[in-house]
């Protein structure tokens, strides 16, 4: 089980090589930003299991999907990932990430910062669940997200947790000089590290638009596959 | 007989949804019986689909009858399914002979835990379904949120067929979005429907509803879209069909309203059923030909073929053992010879009989597409009946292994005679419900799938069989497996006088996933004669009933033997098993064996204000959240759980909520036992021996 687990975190969906650390450290925020259906969600996903590979807690936000269908994701990607190796390890090791991860789900208009933070304490308070890592799925990026970013941002420092979102791009919004499209501009300095998702043929390609800068140079070539949703 | 007008459904809901009294109207205005009783009726008459007395006392349904009705020239067969998750074999082996289902929701609950489970289930045998929101009469009814629920936590594409005319006290009936008219219901009980148009108030809610319902029917039927796109006049044959083809597609849940209870919205859902939900002929089902490796093969569904026959359910009645079917293929018919494919036998029917609920009407036969019920006839739930000359067996039906034991203790003699009476039926009827008697304290066990299951076949030996018993502690049915390989190379020697004993074998075992036991023999040479390879495989076998470790059964050994030696004088089948159960033991000793426990998947509703110390409470049960799904005022919460730390959870997570949450729970799968609560397992083992 540990070759297996050594093998996945070595393939990190964002290329980062031997890197014990995340990312973004705790207080900071990255988005995944994409069209409806690129595949937010699927890299999302990959980025909360190589986070759970190394012992840290995932929890995961949803403002969409029911809890089931969020499970589904991660045992899918998580098969994917894993299917060169035998089933008995495989299996071992998903018994092992399971603990890692708690799903929340919210009604789109149910979530507010105040009610999440409730929530949060409700499982730090009794030792239920220190989330290292918090994706929030879903939520819409509009006039009102400054000030639900802005709490976000301090829960996160509180806690200690560093936060991923998605954000859902349209086709006819401009974008802004510096790349960044118009739903994220308003908030673009609360984010450290921003990547879009540019579907192209059968490939969808990862462009940084912002940060990643000491993680590596040339991420241009890091492609999902369309069908696995897996980073190849 | 013409199989198009024949409907095969179930109605399947959350306890207390209403379904009992759903069904007793429909069979009051499908002239069924004569008059209305409730479910926990003062006239002690009860429902008349819960033929069980305990059933009438506790206004719950526990047994599956089937039951027979007309609607407007539509045959009704109507599997009363059971709405507690304890008893979901019931309700499995239900819904595979169903051809449709009823979903019914409680408009004021909406779809709770159960309901998901159900619909799961159905989802499983890809039973279509429509959906009818009971209890609009109820204060807090609101069938949209009910609706919405549907797609939200089901992932049902619903989508409502009606409006309401008013709600909860001022419920009056129902506007029809197909035909555009409103109906109310008037007589003592509902029986005079009275169409009208419908009022200004509402007419343009009606037309922004039904503007939706065609939008979604109109993915199923190009005939339509055209006509939706040509501004025609949508004809209600039309709108009609393409619902019907979305339905038995599951890829669409026409919502109904109403509320049985007062009688209203009952008979345009029996039109529903009819316009709806497939006929036996719609529907594809597979039986597995057993002289072919067991190669699945489509039934034809036609009266004329040979019969295959499915026995869902037993039932005691006053004239022997009642045995429903459903015929898949062929017919059955009264006088004719059939098959029972799992034991061979040859069986003659008797008497076949049609049945509602406790009366029963003889018939000569049972086409392809029926449910019907046989007489005097000896078999278990869920064997296959076949014409002769046919080897096919319809699949068998997933059936997990007992997760939970009990002893039982006659209090006198002739409660002994009678509990085995009812030992055996049980047994028959559930395959989830098993029996033994323990061999060293010689008590009877019985095991099932949880709790609340065992107790309702205790209190059912008490009041149908007059078996008083006393029952013990529950326990729960952990496992022992290995983790590692290991060789063996035992010798098995005996010289005390006369003829002695000798027996070598070696090989090796190790974990298997897929399989309880394997044996397999790769002995060359003849090193271990060929007559003593059997005794080798029992000796093995015989180990597994109870693990060298803790006495638990042992699962998942593959055993391979490769070599070993005899004595042609010396050794002996007796001696074989002996060096089998030496060589199991001392492989056993290397091969790191661990104990396993059940793991319950749990399901906790619960008002969101008390989310926090539901939480708290499973995690103190060792128990692993998965999630939680905040909605609005309700939250459902999603965790792992041993079963061993379930015992009286019901009463502290009441206490805890104000009695506001409810669970349920069904076994997940069984998981390695942690260092601690392994210990002290095999703590209270050596204090148990030292006892004894």
């Amino acid at each position: 089980m540990m070759m297996l687990k050594k093998d996945l975190i070595t393939r990190h969906p964002l290329g980062i090589q031997g890197d014990e650390t995340d990312i973004i450290s705790n207080g900071e925020f990255g988005a995944v930003l994409s069209r409806a259906g690129v595949g937010k969600t699927a890299l999302l996903v990959q980025l909360a299991l190589n986070t759970m590979l190394r012992n840290r807690n995932v929890l995961h936000i949803s403002l969409n999907d029911p809890v089931d269908k969020i499970t589904l994701w991660y045992k899918e990607l998580f098969q994917h990932l894993a299917q060169d190796h035998t089933v008995e390890e495989a299996s071992q090791l998903w018994e092992f990430l399971l603990p890692h991860r708690l799903v929340m789900t919210f009604r789109v208009a149910g979530f507010s910062v105040p009610r999440l933070r409730e929530r949060m304490a409700d499982l730090t308070g009794q030792d239920i669940f220190h989330p290292d890592m918090v994706i929030i799925d879903g939520l819409k990026f509009d006039e009102s997200t400054r000030e639900c970013l802005t709490d976000l941002k301090k829960l996160a420092g509180e806690q200690s947790f560093h936060a991923w979102f998605s954000v859902h791009t349209h086709r006819h919004e401009e974008t802004s000089s510096n790349g960044i499209p118009s739903p994220l501009l308003a908030v673009e300095d609360l984010f450290d590290v921003a990547l879009q998702l540019q579907p192209s043929g059968t490939d969808i390609h990862i462009k940084p638009l912002k940060g990643l800068s000491n993680v590596t140079s040339d991420l241009s070539h890091l492609t999902l596959d369309a069908s696995s949703m897996l980073i190849k | 007989m013409d199989d198009r007008k024949v409907r095969n459904i179930g109605i399947s809901a959350h306890i207390d949804s209403g379904k009992t009294t759903l069904t007793e109207r429909i069979l009051f205005y499908a002239k069924r019986i004569h008059a209305i009783h409730d479910v926990k009726g003062k006239d002690g008459v009860g429902a008349t689909m819960d033929s069980m007395e305990l059933e009438k006392e506790r206004g719950i349904t526990i047994a599956s009858a089937a039951t027979f009705c007309e609607w407007r020239e539509h045959e009704i067969n109507i599997i009363d399914t059971p709405g507690h998750v304890d008893f979901t074999v019931e309700v499995e082996r239900s819904l595979r002979v169903l051809d449709g289902a009823v979903l019914v929701l409680c408009s004021v609950g909406g779809v709770q835990s159960q309901s998901i489970t159900v619909d799961q289930q159905m989802k499983r045998y890809k039973v279509p379904c429509i959906a009818f929101i009971n209890k609009c009469d109820r204060s807090g009814a609101d069938p949209s949120r009910v609706i919405a629920q549907l797609r939200s936590k089901l992932g049902h594409n619903a989508v409502a067929m009606q409006i309401p005319i008013g709600l909860e006290n001022n419920f009056q009936g129902i506007i029809d979005l197909v035909s555009m008219k409103a109906v109310y219901f008037d007589g003592e009980n509902g029986e005079n429907v009275r169409i009208e148009e419908i009022s200004d108030a509402l007419i343009q809610e009606a037309v922004t509803k039904r503007e939706e319902l065609i939008d979604a029917a109109s993915m199923f039927s190009d005939e339509l879209t055209e006509a939706i796109l040509e501004e025609q006049e949508i004809p209600e044959e039309l709108l009609i069909n393409a619902l019907r083809i979305g339905t038995l597609t599951r890829k669409i849940t026409p919502v109904l309203i109403g509320s049985a209870y007062k009688n209203k919205g009952v008979q345009p859902l029996l039109d529903a059923v009819n316009q709806l939900l497939p006929c036996p002929s719609d529907m594809k089902n597979e039986a597995f030909d057993m002289d072919n490796n067991e190669k699945p093969i489509i039934l034809s569904s036609s009266p004329e073929d040979q019969a295959v026959a499915l026995a869902f359910k037993l039932e005691d009645g006053a004239y022997g053992q009642l045995t429903y079917i459903r015929v898949y293929q062929g017919s059955i018919a009264k006088g004719t010879t059939i098959v029972n494919a799992r034991t061979g036998k040859k069986v003659k029917v008797g008497r076949v009989v049609r049945m509602h609920a406790d009366q029963m009407e003889d018939m000569e036969t049972i086409p392809a597409g029926y449910i019907g019920a046989l007489f005097g006839i000896d078999c278990a739930s869920g064997d296959t009946f076949t014409a002769r000359g046919t080897t096919l067996t319809m699949s068998s039906m997933f059936v997990a292994n007992p997760v939970i034991s009990l002893s039982i203790t006659p209090e006198d003699n002739k409660s002994q005679i009678n509990m085995s009476k009812a030992l055996n039926r049980f047994t028959k009827e559930d395959p989830t419900f098993k029996t033994y008697v323990d061999d060293e304290t010689k008590e009877t066990i019985i095991e099932g799938m949880g709790e609340l299951h065992l107790e309702v076949y205790v209190e059912r030996m008490k009041r149908e069989y007059g078996a008083n018993v006393e029952t013990g502690n529950p326990r729960v049915a952990y496992r022992e497996t290995i983790t590692r390989k290991a060789e063996f190379n035992y010798t098995h020697k005996k010289q005390t006088g006369g003829s002695g004993q000798y027996g070598r074998i070696a090989g090796y075992m190790e974990p298997i996933k897929e399989a309880e036991f394997e044996f397999d023999n790769k002995i060359t040479g003849g090193v271990i004669p060929t007559q003593f390879i059997p005794a080798c495989e029992k000796g093995f076998r015989a180990c597994m009933a109870k693990g060298p470790r803790m006495e638990f059964p042992v699962t998942g050994i593959r055993v391979l033997i490769n070599d070993g030696a005899a004595h042609n004088v010396d050794s002996s089948e007796m001696a074989f098993q002996a060096a089998a159960r030496g060589a199991f033991l001392e492989a056993y000793a290397k091969a790191k064996a661990v104990i396993h426990e059940p793991i319950m998947k749990v399901v906790v509703e619960t008002p969101t204000e008390f989310q926090g110390s539901a939480m708290g409470l499973l995690n103190q049960r060792r128990g692993m959240i998965v999630g939680a799904q905040d909605d609005g005022p309700m939250c459902v919460i999603e965790a792992q759980v041993p079963l061993a730390e379930m015992f009286g959870f019901s009463t502290v997570l009441r206490s805890a909520t104000q009695g506001q949450a409810q669970f349920t729970m069904e076994f997940a799968l069984y998981k390695l036992v942690p260092q601690s609560i392994a210990e002290e397992l095999a703590e209270k083992m050596a204090k148990k021996k030292k006892d004894i």
